[in-house]
Parts: structure tokens; sequence; C-alpha cells
């Protein structure tokens, strides 16, 4: 893989709080973890986004030490902990369900991560007391687990995670039990709370909408592999892969063969036509070579000028209309898909039914150098 | 809806009703009414039979019952039944626990041994005390109540509290197991803390097999006793030679104090539960 991906520039932290050296973990022919790289800056919050299946579940229960990897190695704080069981690791995990433990009382089991680090009794009340006043819990010092709503278990959740002060808090899928209306503003106390304690974060979702607006590290898995890692800008905007450009929103994705290289330029023979590509600086594509591309919605105008120089004439299915955006949903004979989004309170231009010339600019034309197609 | 009021899909029809009402009420006077009339004949005067009429009442064969004769003495064979089926009872659910726990992992075998652990409900008593008799005599080992009736009644009671602690565990979220490793507990901790608590009625409901299956088990014990008799054993042998209504002063007072023994687990289990749920950190 072409290293696009190398986020840690950007983050010029020399400690890292994580570090998976090239993990790998199979279920007999099943391959769940294949050859996962990843570096972890101090206070990070990182979000592993995928498809169900992918592996990210499988990797955050790695970094816990509920699994053990085949192969490779795992450092929290540049420590090597592969080997090591969940206890003696400097992490704490907050479950999809939140695993809450039904016998015990919101406070007891607040106090438990203390009580396993055989705190004195008089420290570990004082502290529940503060951290459940800080979650706004107190109230429900005493309840036990199966009286609460699913906000209140997810602080309780939260509460006990949290109250050791680990290094790097683990979070499975942490708002997927919420319900949709208090997900928003979770999300944003979780992301103050990350930022104002400095743990690291290391989030797993399927949502795109979470991984985008939380991460400052997103890593796109597939297939038990990384397809690409980066912050939401550059993932949204420079997809690495075919899969990334077709995971993530708003992208039209393309597969060809390249017919023509210049200096500057590719030009690349799809079944929806011929397209202009800026040359990438990192990677030497070769005459012939399959590749896919990819141009975002966005992107794409009906308006066209000489600068245009990616053009195709599809007819439009369908029309739909978000309020900020109207997304027009086209199809060509040899079954290429196009999205076009336009922005702002305009009327409406195209029709379904019509059939629209459309285009876009070469420079916004973007070649997966990840993968070959 | 035409005539009467409407029912709603949940609801009963006051027929429907009546009739499992009725046969549940006979169930149940069939499970406890024999219980009932032997208790009823166990009352019967010093010249009652053990049939009705009961020719007056008293408390004529408990008193028999407590001052026994050395030939129909049933308190020893009592205090043995008490012992072997409280050694049973715990046995089973140290052993039934350890089992199902193992099941749990998925190790090599381990459906052949779901299937062995099984063969102990399956195989007829009466074989398996003889053959393990046979084996005993084989081998040089002494035959007793305490030494081969145990193993051969832990061999019968396991596979119940086996089942019971799978089904158990069955529907265990084992993610706040989970949980509590990732908070700093270790294996033998988060077992302690987190799977027993919350295990707990399925290991008394094991313990609960292994005595009163070891308790009233004939067929297994026949063979395997030796000199010393275990209640099962001298109340049939009471029956061989004499049948009073001291027999059923016998069967009376140990239903009793099985009742008794429930009620007392079954307060303690509750006084339990009551007392995790108010203790604070």
């Amino acid at each position: 893989m072409d290293s696009l991906a190398t986020p840690l520039e950007v983050v010029a932290r020399p400690q890292l709080d994580l570090e998976l050296r090239g993990i790998r973990k199979r279920y007999g022919d099943f391959t769940a973890v294949d050859d996962v790289s990843l570096q972890v800056a101090k206070g990070q919050f990182v979000c592993l986004l995928g498809p169900s299946g992918c592996g990210k579940t499988t990797t955050l229960r790695c970094v816990a030490g509920l699994e053990e990897p085949d192969d490779g190695g795992i450092l929290i704080g540049g420590k090597e902990v592969t080997k090591d069981p969940p206890w003696q690791r400097d992490i704490a995990m907050m479950f999809q369900d939140f695993a809450l433990f039904p016998h015990m009382t919101v406070a007891r089991q607040v106090g438990f991560g203390l009580e396993m680090l055989k705190k004195p009794k008089a420290e570990i009340a004082r502290r529940v007391q503060e951290v459940l006043k800080a979650f706004e819990i107190s109230p429900l010092a005493d309840r036990k687990p199966g009286s609460l709503s699913g906000g209140q278990r997810q602080r309780v959740a939260l509460a006990r995670a949290m109250i050791t002060e680990p290094r790097i808090l683990l979070l499975d899928e942490p708002i997927g039990a919420l319900d949709y209306s208090l997900r928003e503003t979770v999300m944003l106390e979780l992301k103050m709370l990350q930022q104002r304690t400095g743990i690291s974060f290391i989030w797993v979702t399927h949502d795109q909408n979470e991984a985008f607006s939380l991460g400052d590290l997103v890593v796109v898995m597939n297939h038990a592999k990384i397809e690409q890692q980066g912050t939401a800008e550059e993932i949204l905007q420079r997809p690495a892969t075919a899969f990334v450009a077709g995971f993530v929103q708003g992208n039209n994705v393309f597969h060809g063969r390249i017919t023509g290289t210049s200096p500057d330029a590719l030009q690349v023979e799809t079944s929806a036509g011929r397209f202009y590509l800026p040359r990438p600086v990192r990677c030497t594509p070769m005459l012939g070579d399959a590749v896919s591309f990819s141009v975002r919605a966005e992107r794409i105008t009906d308006s066209l000028s000489d600068r245009h120089a990616n053009r195709l004439s599809a007819r439009c299915t369908a029309v739909e209309y978000f309020g900020s955006v109207r997304r027009h949903i086209f199809e060509r004979p040899d079954g290429q898909v196009l999205k076009y989004d336009q922005f702002g309170a305009y009327a409406a231009r195209i029709a379904p039914g019509q059939t629209v010339q459309l285009g876009w600019l070469v420079e916004e034309t973007v070649l997966h150098t990840g993968a070959v197609a | 809806m035409t005539g009467g009021p409407k029912i709603g899909w949940k609801g009963r029809s006051s027929l429907t009703a009546w009739i499992l009402g009725t046969l549940t009420v006979i169930f149940l006077a069939y499970q406890w009414l024999p219980i009932l009339t032997l208790g009823l004949l166990s009352f019967s005067g010093p010249t009652g039979g053990t049939t009705f009429p009961m020719n007056g009442t008293s408390f004529h064969w408990y008193q028999e019952l407590w001052r026994a004769s050395v030939m129909n003495d049933f308190k020893p064979p009592l205090m043995r039944s008490v012992l072997l089926a409280l050694a049973c009872s715990a046995t089973t659910v140290v052993l039934s626990v350890a089992a199902a726990q193992a099941m749990r992992g998925q190790f090599r075998g381990s459906g052949w041994f779901f299937y062995l652990m099984l063969l102990g409900i399956m195989a007829p008593g009466i074989l398996v005390g003889f053959g393990f008799a046979i084996l005993m005599r084989l081998i040089g080992v002494e035959l007793s109540w305490d030494t081969t009736t145990f193993l051969v009644q832990v061999s019968w009671t396991l596979p119940f509290g086996f089942l019971t602690m799978l089904a158990v565990f069955n529907r265990f979220d084992k993610r706040v197991e989970e949980a509590a490793l990732t908070l700093g507990a270790s294996r033998l901790k988060t077992f302690r803390r987190i799977t027993l608590p919350l295990v707990l009625p399925g290991v008394i409901g094991a313990g609960l097999f292994g005595f009163s299956l070891s308790y009233d088990e004939y067929a297994r014990s026949m063979f395997t006793t030796g000199p010393d008799a275990t209640l099962p054993l001298a109340v049939m042998a009471q029956l061989d030679r004499q049948l009073t209504p001291e027999i059923y002063a016998v069967g009376t007072t140990t239903t009793i104090f099985s009742l008794i023994a429930v009620m007392l687990c079954t307060v303690a289990f509750w006084a339990m539960r009551r007392s995790t749920a108010l203790r604070k950190s």
C-alpha cells in the first residue's frame, strides 16, 4: 500500500499511546484481522470505521487483551503488552450494550475498577462520589442497572470505565444502543470529555457521520485490512481505494484502464467514456493498468465550460431534496450510476427522465492509489 | 363479534380458564394426595394398620420411631442419608459448575464429553449400581455408603446439575465478565465477583438436585452400600419385614425436613440478595 496514509506527519508528538505492529487474527479459515498497523498519538481520538464484519471490533478486542493476535505486536504507552491479560493493561473498555453488572448498584460498579486496584475504602467512596457527580448520576448511586434508562446506563458505563483514568479508552459502538435523539448530544459530550481528560479514545463504529465528526484520525477497514487512515478531510476528499470511495457518502466511482500518460495527466478509458486525471506524485501508473477513480457528487456540474474536460451524458432517474442540498441520481446505459449534488436553494433545473450533459474538472478527479481496482 | 363480551387475543374465555384451572388442581392433588394420605395414616392409633380406617389418632408411631430398637432404628440410616445427600449436593455443585464452565470454552472432544456426562441420566440405575459393585469387588474395594455409594450417586446427580448450569450459562452475557477483566479484575476475581453471583440461582438449583436425587436413591445404593444402610434401603428392609405406620412416620418426618431445608435455602437466598442489594460501597 502506498503511504498516502501517514497522518502522523500531522501529529508530531513523539510519544505514542498505542501502537499496533502488523497484528493478525484468524478463526479457523476466517481471517478477522489481517496485518493491521496503527499508531495512536497521546490523547488522540481515533475512529475505526467499517462495515460489519470488517475486523474493527476484533482489532479493538486485541487491544483490550480479550483476544490474542496470532501475529504482530501491541504496545501501550511504549510497553509491549501483546501477551498481557486485559487486567494488566492500562485501558478501559465501553461495550456496545454497556455490559453493566446487573447485580451491583451504580455506586458499587463505578467503584469496581478502583476496588480491583486495592485502593483504600475511603478513597474509593470519595472518588465514586466525585465521578458520579461529574457524570450527573449521583441520584442513581443506589439503583441497579435494571431500573435505568438507556442514557443513564451509558453514563454509568462511561463513569465505570473512566474512574481509573486509563491511558486508552476503547469504545465499541458506544452510542449505537442509544435513542437517535440522544446521539448528537452524547457525541458532543464525549468529544469534550476526551479533549478535557487527554485520554486516547479508540472508537469503533459503522456510522461514518460519527467517525468523521469525532475522529482526529479515521481508520477505514474492510475485509480485515485497513483500507485508508487519515483525517476526515483526507478520507472524504482523497479516498485511497475504490472501497473507501464507495463506502463514504457522496462519491462517484469509476473503473477503467490507463490508455495514455503525460507528465501531468493520465487518460483513463472506462465503459462510461474517456476521462482525464491529474497524475499522482507518489506512484507511477503504467499504460494499461486497471485503475479506479472517483469524483465527489458536489464537484459535478451541469453548466459546462471549456475547462470541464471530463464529460458524460446521463439520464436523470431521481431527485432527492434535503433542504440544503438537492441530490440528482443519474444512470447511463452502461450501468454507471452518478450522483450530482446541487447546494443552495436554487429552483430545480433537472427533472427525472431528462438526459443531461454533466462534467467536472480534471483536478477534481481522484485516482485511487491505495489499491489496484 | 356477536354475543358475549369481546375478548382480546391475549385474553382467555372463562370456559378455557375453568378447564385449565381444573386440570391444574387435579394435577396438584395427584401429586400431593399420596403424601397427605401417608401423613394422615402416620397419626393412627397404636392398634392402627397401614390402611383406612385409622383406629384412633395418636403420636404412637412417632414415639416408636424415636425409641426404636436395634432392629428397626431409622436414626442412623437417616443420619447417613442426610450426610450422603449433603456430600453429593456439594460435589455436584462444584463439579457441575466446573464442567459447564469448561463447556463454554468448546474444547477438543467437548461434544463427546457432553454425551458421556448425560450417560449418567440414561443408564438404568440398577445396572449401574450392580456393575459398580462388581467392579469394586474386582479391584478389592470395600463397599460402604460413604465411599462407593457416594461415587455412584454423584455419577447420577452430576448430569442434572451439569444440565442446569449449562442452561444458566447459555443465557449468560459473557460481556459482563469481559467488562470486569478490562476493569482490572483477574479471572479468579471475575469469577468470584461477577460470574458466581449472577449464576447463583442455578448453583442453588444444582445443589438441590444433588441433595434430593441422592437422598431418596434406592437402585444405585442397593448393591454398593455395604453393611450400613441408607434410609431408602432401611425403609425397604422394614417393608419386607413388617409393615406398620411407623414407615409412614418416617416418610412424613423426612418430607417435612426436606420442606424445611428447601425453605431455609430460599430464605437464605433472598436474604443474601437483599444484603448485596443494600450494601453500599
